[in-house]
């Protein structure tokens, strides 16, 4: 294995994209689209004081959206599309070895995920200018992103090596990566409403007259959906793991002040159980909920097991396709010709 | 250098057996043609040879490498033309040779004077800045045969070269081919135009279903010539045969004709010169006298008569001889 070659590879499979002209009017497109955001989100994190953390969480999100939509269009047919160009035994035959090719590959589809990322730096730092960012959250955020970045880059090049044809294998990393975020969605929805049970839940009866009656109890029964039983779904989404893997930052109320924060106390909401709630009229305690920031201190962390999983499937997906790309070639793809 | 020398290599894809135990050899400093029908497994040996197949069983060696063991090694010493070139869609000319280069680990200013050298030899210098995509076959062809070439190898396979080829460039083709082997380099390759293979190669190894078959046995059946008295228009044609006929002492009937010729059967290459004898001594002007078919072509076709191949595949033998003397079918249309 060698750097020179790796470059080489990867540089080739730039060249390609840089010198079409559609990729720059998609680059043209993704920026118009984060100015949009950029305007859209300064509007509405103005009633808060950090607006800067919440914009800037928002352009970081919109980075993800747009490598998880385009990203499999660009990486999904790296090996198969050039087996069916007969380019890729050309390299083969070369002093390039097969991890030159896999890795040459990778660094290429992760080097067009970057350019978004290129792309939305001006707005990153305008939405600096809002001020309250925090640097870890900075830090942190964007390298979740880039890892993001890496693994479905990962997963695009390794089902391109996979599966014969270039049509079904873009079509199959948009399932994988569909399968991500909005396949965990629908599961922890629809898991989540499928198992209920009751819940116990008390107050106060009323007269006839209205009047509280503070001497007996009125229990009732409630079907509550269950989420804490599937909470653990979502980990493996990807915007779950940007939200969950950076740290959150508070108001004065215990509010999370980004969007970040956001999305991570809806999960780690989730996973509380439903509680047997009663209502006291009689009573001058005042209930107190607990605030956002005691709710995500509560609970668990889940990205890394998250992450972990997508780890595993990208890492999988590539190292399978990594032996099937091998040569001399010993088995091929049902349906491939080496040139 | 010992060139390549393949030992009872075979390869299935599924229930398709492409190659079936082939043994074959070519040696340093010599062409050697392969031949073979469609679906013979030419390409899947090639592409064996090429390191990037490997054979279910049998054991190959290119100058010594064995390219299932190592090869790298097998790589830098091959250099490897595919039947159709996959270009780089947006890299021109100029930058696949170099990019090819570079990934044989040649540095930058080495791969550009080498890229600059290579497309001055295949005759592509006008076009070295145009996009690769936009380059006709034969202009691909050649391209092919540049990026074969970067890296200098000892050993040249290549699969079906002169197709898409004009007429000049297939002579500049064959001279090249010459003067590699002249060099002391290994040249296999493959073709289906047979009467282009025969002005290049030394040696022939006939491929049929997968199998190397001898070709030895073809050589002794007879063949058609092709005799043209001057002057010769069809409307003589009848004439020229009853003469041709009567001279040799063969019946009207046994001969043929062919575009105002007349197609004659000899045996041998002693009856042939033979019957060019008595006819000259008759006094016929004879302004052409060669076989109607190439040799190689002559014996891929009975190779394609299954009693005749039936027969054969029982004695399998490496290499054969060169069909028959190159001076006899020098482009057949040389007076006599």
């Amino acid at each position: 294995m060698s750097i020179s070659n790796i470059r080489i590879i990867a540089r080739l499979e730039l060249t390609q994209r840089l010198r079409s002209v559609g990729w720059y009017v998609l680059l043209g497109i993704f920026g118009v689209l984060l100015l949009g955001v950029t305007v859209l989100a300064f509007a509405v994190y103005s009633w808060a004081d950090f607006v800067g953390a919440g914009v800037f969480s928002i352009v970081v999100n919109m980075v993800l959206l747009l490598v998880v939509l385009v990203s499999p269009t660009l990486s999904g047919n790296a090996i198969n599309g050039d087996r069916d160009a007969a380019t890729l035994a050309a390299v083969q035959v070369t002093a390039a070895s097969t991890g030159d090719i896999m890795l040459g590959k990778l660094a290429a589809a992760v080097a067009t995920g970057f350019a978004f990322l290129i792309v939305a730096i001006p707005f990153l730092a305008i939405s600096l200018l809002g001020g309250g960012a925090n640097a870890v959250v900075l830090l942190v955020s964007l390298l979740v992103l880039v890892v993001e970045i890496i693994v479905v880059a990962a997963i695009g090049v390794g089902l391109s090596g996979l599966i014969a044809r270039p049509l079904f294998s873009v079509a199959t990393t948009y399932l994988v990566v569909a399968g991500l975020t909005i396949g965990t969605l629908v599961v922890f929805a629809l898991g989540g409403l499928a198992v209920r049970t009751d819940v116990e839940q008390q107050s106060r009866p009323y007269d006839a007259n209205g009047i509280v009656d503070c001497d007996s109890w009125e229990t009732y029964t409630q079907e509550v959906p269950r989420f804490d039983y599937v909470w653990w779904v979502l980990a493996a989404n990807p915007f779950v793991v940007l939200a969950d893997a950076t740290p959150t930052e508070f108001n004065a109320d215990g509010y999370p002040v980004d969007m970040f924060g956001q999305i991570k106390l809806g999960v780690r909401t989730a996973q509380q159980p439903p509680v047997e709630q009663s209502w006291d009229e009689c009573s001058n305690e005042v209930f107190e909920y607990p605030t956002p920031e005691k709710i995500i201190a509560s609970t668990v962390p889940s990205w890394f097991v998250g992450l972990g999983v997508q780890i595993l499937i990208a890492g999988g997906l590539f190292a399978g396709a990594w032996s099937r790309t091998r040569t001399p070639a010993k088995r091929l793809p049902p349906g491939t010709r080496i040139a | 250098m010992t060139g390549i020398i393949v030992d009872s290599v075979s390869r299935s894809f599924g229930s398709v057996q492409a190659v079936r135990s082939a043994t074959l050899r070519a040696e340093p400093g010599r062409v050697t043609g392969l031949v073979g029908p469609n679906g013979a497994g030419k390409t899947t040996l090639l592409l064996m040879l090429a390191s990037l197949l490997a054979p279910d069983a049998g054991t190959i060696r290119i100058a010594g490498v064995d390219p299932s063991e190592n090869a790298l090694a097998a790589r830098r010493l091959l250099g490897w033309m595919p039947d159709a070139l996959g270009a780089w869609p947006s890299l021109t000319a100029r930058e696949t040779i170099t990019t090819t280069a570079r990934l044989y680990g040649i540095p930058v200013p080495d791969a550009a004077a080498r890229a600059a050298q290579l497309l001055e030899l295949v005759g592509l210098r006008d076009l070295a800045d145009s996009p690769a995509k936009v380059l006709s076959r034969g202009q691909k062809q050649k391209l092919g045969l540049a990026r074969a070439l970067v890296h200098d190898p000892q050993v040249l396979l290549l699969d079906e070269p002169a197709s898409g080829l004009d007429p000049e460039a297939r002579i500049q083709l064959r001279t090249l081919l010459r003067s590699f082997a002249a060099e002391g380099r290994t040249v296999l390759i493959s073709s289906h135009i047979l009467s282009e293979l025969e002005e290049v190669v030394d040696d022939a190894v006939f491929l049929v279903a997968g199998s190397v078959v001898d070709a030895a046995p073809g050589q002794s059946t007879g063949r058609a010539w092709r005799v043209r008295l001057l002057g010769a228009e069809a409307a003589r044609q009848n004439a020229d045969s009853w003469q041709v006929a009567q001279t040799l002492g063969l019946p009207i009937e046994s001969l043929g004709a062919d575009r105002g010729g007349v197609l004659v059967g000899f045996d041998s290459e002693e009856a042939a010169a033979l019957g060019l004898r008595s006819l000259v001594q008759a006094g016929l002007q004879i302004s052409e006298f060669a076989p109607a078919q190439s040799a190689l072509e002559h014996t891929f076709l009975t190779l394609n008569d299954p009693a005749a191949a039936a027969a054969r595949s029982a004695a399998q033998a490496p290499p054969t001889a060169p069909p028959s003397p190159p001076a006899a079918t020098d482009n057949g249309e040389a007076g006599a």
